[in-house]
């Protein structure tokens, strides 16, 4: 079936089935209206099923509308990776499930920005990628935890991670990573009410924590800073 | 220990190579980059994902429902109801999955989730046990609303003693029920697409055997599945069978001839994935003037939704003259609890540990020394005293008696005890086999569910042929590997370590016959040790390890251990202290410092110990003050389903740790402990809320709201 063969009504409800109460809830604008501003960074999205992005109705609103699928361009890690989504489809996703290979060390726990398991860097800052949609990021520099370490070139904190035993299942262990990553390219050396308060947003139920922070203070007190290795 | 002896032994513990030390995890590296694969990463051709339609309400009946918009959406491939119009949701969880949607990608299905229609007409819900126990109340179970009543001890005796008691406290003890809130969700991805063959990628604290249920879901034999679960991300219970998500994705893939991905959402998780039991404990407990504990009454419930629940017999732990129980099961028309991290005694310690230290103020008496009193075990006299010490007790200004705050701000302290079985299966049978390159690998079907199962195998094998832990490849987490034990109740340890160290040791003795022709001497003179091997006691006589392996020629070394029971003990105990501070103008608590003690025999990589023992303390602090799952009277909807709603501790609420590894308990053989650490804690820092500021909370979590109410019923 193609959107053709649907009656309008039917369509109107397709569309709002298709899963834009995120996107109401990230903007607080239903419909699959993108801010302009937040649209300025698409890359040129081209159109694989069927698609728009179009400029809205009203004159003067720099706005798109998308629906279906599209290709958009990220940079992640600092390569060039094109990627079909749909406009609900959220950062994480894209990551986890839409890019080719799969980058599925960013962990999906909760979905909706309460755990930290998502966390990637955009811009220098930690962001919680379950709340960042797709369609905003182009544009954006994206770092996620394969950007950081590899298993035989493990970055500092990485390495004390292992040192002082600041993971036992993993799961939440790429998102704290990038988030004492973050801390410490902005901090440096941070003392331990700053990598706790840098920290808050990431939630591990092994109990990890403690290791954690002696981790990332080791980490700031070798001295090897901003991320650069 | 590589020396010659006929059978493998651990040794003393004071003299090990590599265990009984700090080791890294040998997964450390795949873990802190995110190469790690979990079962939520895995990504295979044609695979589509799967969610379920859930039920909110724990007892509705289906007046209407459509599937015909779902079905509709681009990229949904199928959606369809599991019960008719008519059928009834009889509680809350597994029963509550009434359909699902499988679409091309997750974001499809989600959407498809959107456009299925169901009208239910809500009845009664029945989620509190008051509304279970009420004249009328639906029936919830089978067997009634209330179930398994048991008793013990004769009940007049207990109240004869009590009458000669210098000190009698009453108290009802209220513990909620806890989600377990593994951070990887349950769930699997069921890799079938027609033919004879499966692989099911699967979520779980018990691999070996897990292939016969998937087996039966998909009508194939048993030896044609395989189940890989190469890493686990938690389970602290809740996660030994495939469970109803297993179930429906055998069944969707059979259906659909491709493989499906269905991992529980967070919601899912919460509603229908288990919960430790919460419990109601009546107690009435009565202590002499001299400090002997005499008497102790307790009712007690176990609210466990549609499950069991768990909990202890009473007395826990502790020794009392006499002794009466009731214990029955109350349900309501909620998921069923489920096994979690040292099942029913928490809620025991909580009642337990809260009487013991009323008792020991009702006659003015220090509770560490009311606890020794009491306690016939010489073992926890040394950790009480350790834990006392390390926790500032010693210099604590009020220890008869709680503290009269001066100001706002209160500071106390208070203790626990912890009890633990440990036991052990002999079930492990451990593959190790050695190349010509020097190459090690060690095959077992255990799973490594965070507790460093893995680094365990490699550094057992490590030790006896004296190279370094990840010099030892693994393969683990696989059911067509040899067999090993569920990781649950502390068996994983002791029901491993043994195997392991024997086809270690078969290893070693093996490859010392090889070896010894070479350099001159009878394979009972072989000596293992820094990569290399040589003669005992003339160290000219020696190859490097590479060299060894080099000469078994083309083909590799291989031998298999089994379980050895006199490698493994079982029986351990612990203490906990807590130290915290009361705000009595807002009622807040916070957490200032924590101690723990644990023996388990050997401990075989200490530094894997101290995080169990610190998620226990950690586990019990959040537990304490924050964890509580609430439904809506009325309608039974679940209020605290995500982790917005259900706080865990973090980062912020960490107070000092410390974890020490009971060095005294020397016996040479290995044992797990991760229960006995996350029993105590929360109990401790009840105690010490007392002890700061003489408010007694008989209700967890210990929020401010609690903590201000107890103080306005004081005055």
């Amino acid at each position: 079936m193609t959107p053709d063969d649907r009656s309008p009504s039917e369509q109107d409800e397709l569309d709002e089935l298709s899963g834009l109460s995120r996107r109401s809830f990230l903007k607080g604008a239903g419909g699959g209206v993108v801010a302009g501003a937040l649209a300025g960074g698409l890359a040129q999205p081209s159109t694989s099923e069927g698609v728009v992005p179009q400029e809205a109705s009203a004159p003067g609103a720099s706005t798109v509308s998308l629906s279906g699928r599209h290709q958009i361009a990220l940079q992640v890690n600092g390569e060039q990776v094109l990627v079909d989504v749909e406009p609900q489809t959220t950062l994480l996703g894209a990551l986890r499930h839409h890019v080719s290979p799969p980058m599925t060390g960013t962990k999906e726990v909760c979905d909706r920005g309460s755990c930290g398991a998502c966390t990637v860097i955009v811009d220098g800052r930690p962001v919680y990628s379950c709340m960042q949609l797709a369609d905003d990021m182009p544009g954006h520099a994206i770092r996620t935890i394969e950007g950081i370490g590899t298993p035989d070139d493990l970055s500092p904190v990485q390495e004390e991670f292992c040192r002082f035993d600041g993971l036992m299942c993993g799961f939440c262990t790429p998102g704290f990573i990038v988030a004492s990553t973050a801390c410490l390219e902005k901090h440096g050396a941070p003392d331990v009410d700053t990598i706790k308060r840098e920290l808050s947003g990431n939630v591990c139920r092994c109990g990890t924590q403690t290791h954690i922070i002696r981790a990332v203070q080791a980490a700031g007190e070798s001295g090897v800073l901003k991320g650069e290795r | 220990m590589t020396s010659a002896r006929n059978r493998p032994e651990w040794g003393s513990n004071d003299t090990h190579a590599l265990l009984n030390s700090d080791i890294p995890r040998v997964d450390g590296p795949e873990k802190v980059t995110g190469r790690a694969i979990y079962t939520h990463d895995i990504r295979l051709p044609q695979m589509v994902y799967a969610r379920l339609v859930v039920c909110p309400y724990p007892r509705a009946k289906i007046k209407s429902q459509s599937y015909r918009k779902a079905r509709k959406v681009p990229g949904v491939v199928h959606g369809a109801p599991f019960k008719e119009v008519g059928d009834s949701i009889a509680f809350q969880g597994a029963d509550g999955v009434v359909g699902a949607i499988v679409a091309e990608t997750p974001e499809a299905a989600a959407a498809g989730l959107c456009g299925v229609k169901i009208d239910y007409e809500v009845l009664e819900p029945v989620v509190t046990p008051e509304d279970a126990l009420a004249p009328g109340a639906p029936v919830v179970g089978r067997r009634g609303n209330v179930t398994g009543l048991s008793s013990s001890g004769d009940r007049a005796e207990v109240e004869a003693a009590l009458s000669e008691c210098a000190a009698v406290v009453r108290g009802t003890f209220r513990v909620p029920v806890q989600h377990h809130v593994s951070l990887e969700t349950h769930g699997v991805v069921v890799d079938y697409r027609g033919g004879n063959e499966a692989t099911v990628y699967f979520s779980t604290q018990g691999v070996t055997g897990s292939n016969r249920e998937f087996a039966s879901h998909l009508d194939l034999p048993s030896e044609n599945v395989r189940v890989v679960a190469h890493n686990v991300g938690g389970g602290f219970g809740a996660k030994f069978g495939g469970g109803i998500e297993g179930r429906i994705a055998c069944e969707l893939a059979l259906e659909l001839r491709r493989p499906v991905h269905l991992m529980l959402t967070r919601e899912d998780e919460f509603l229908m994935a288990g919960n430790r039991s919460g419990s109601e404990q009546r107690v009435i407990a009565g202590a002499s003037r001299d400090g002997v504990f005499k008497a102790l009454a307790v009712e007690a419930d176990r609210h466990g939704g549609v499950g069991r629940g768990a909990l202890p017999t009473p007395p826990y732990i502790y020794s009392v003259g006499n002794t009466y129980s009731e214990i029955r099961s109350v349900h309501t028309a909620t998921d069923s609890s489920r096994a979690m991290r040292a099942p029913g005694h928490p809620q025991a310690s909580f009642a337990m540990e809260s009487v013991l230290d009323e008792l020991a103020y009702g006659i003015n008496m220090d509770p560490v020394e009311f606890r020794k009193k009491n306690l016939a075990d010489p073992v926890y006299h040394r950790q009480l005293d350790r834990v006392a010490k390390e926790i500032g007790w010693l210099e604590h200004p009020h220890r008869t008696q709680p503290g009269v705050p001066e100001n706002a701000l209160a500071v106390g302290i208070g203790f626990g005890v912890a009890i633990w079985g440990s036991r052990s299966r002999d079930i492990t049978v451990v593959d190790v086999r050695i190349g010509p390159d020097g190459s090690v690998l060690a095959a077992t079907g255990v799973q490594d569910i965070g507790q460093g199962a893995r680094t365990l195998v490699a550094a057992i094998v490590a030790e006896e042929l004296g190279l370094a832990a990840h010099e030892v490849s693994t393969d683990i987490g696989d059911s067509r590997l040899p067999p090993s034990v569920a990781s649950g109740g502390s068996v994983t340890t002791g029901s491993l370590g043994p195997s392991v160290k024997d086809g270690a040791f078969n290893a070693r003795v093996e490859l010392a016959k090889r070896i010894a022709p070479m350099l001159d001497a009878e394979p009972e003179e072989i000596r293992f040790a820094d990569h290399r091997v040589f003669v005992e006691g003339d160290s000219g006589r020696s190859v490097s390890w590479k060299q060894a392996c080099a000469s078994l020629g083309k083909d590799p070394l291989q031998v298999s251990g089994r379980f050895q029971p006199h490698l493994r003990d079982q029986g351990i105990h612990g203490a906990q202290a807590a130290k915290v501070e009361v705000d009595l103008l807002t009622g807040r608590v916070t957490v200032l410092k924590m101690v723990s003690i644990q023996d388990q025999g050997l401990p075989l990589n200490r530094m894997a110990i101290r995080s169990q023992m610190n998620g226990g303390m950690i586990q019990a602090l959040s537990f304490a003050l924050f964890e509580e799952r609430v439904l809506d009277k009325k309608t039974g909807l679940m209020l605290s389903g995500n982790l917005e709603n259900y706080k865990i501790a973090g980062c912020g609420e960490m107070p000092e740790l410390v974890a020490i590894i009971d060095d005294e308990d020397t016996r040479e053989a290995v044992m797990g402990m991760a229960e006995a650490s996350n029993i105590p804690g929360h109990s401790a820092i009840g105690n010490a809320i007392y002890n700061a500021c003489g408010l007694r909370l008989r209700e967890m979590p210990f929020t401010p709201a609690r903590v201000l109410q107890a103080k306005g019923g004081m005055s």
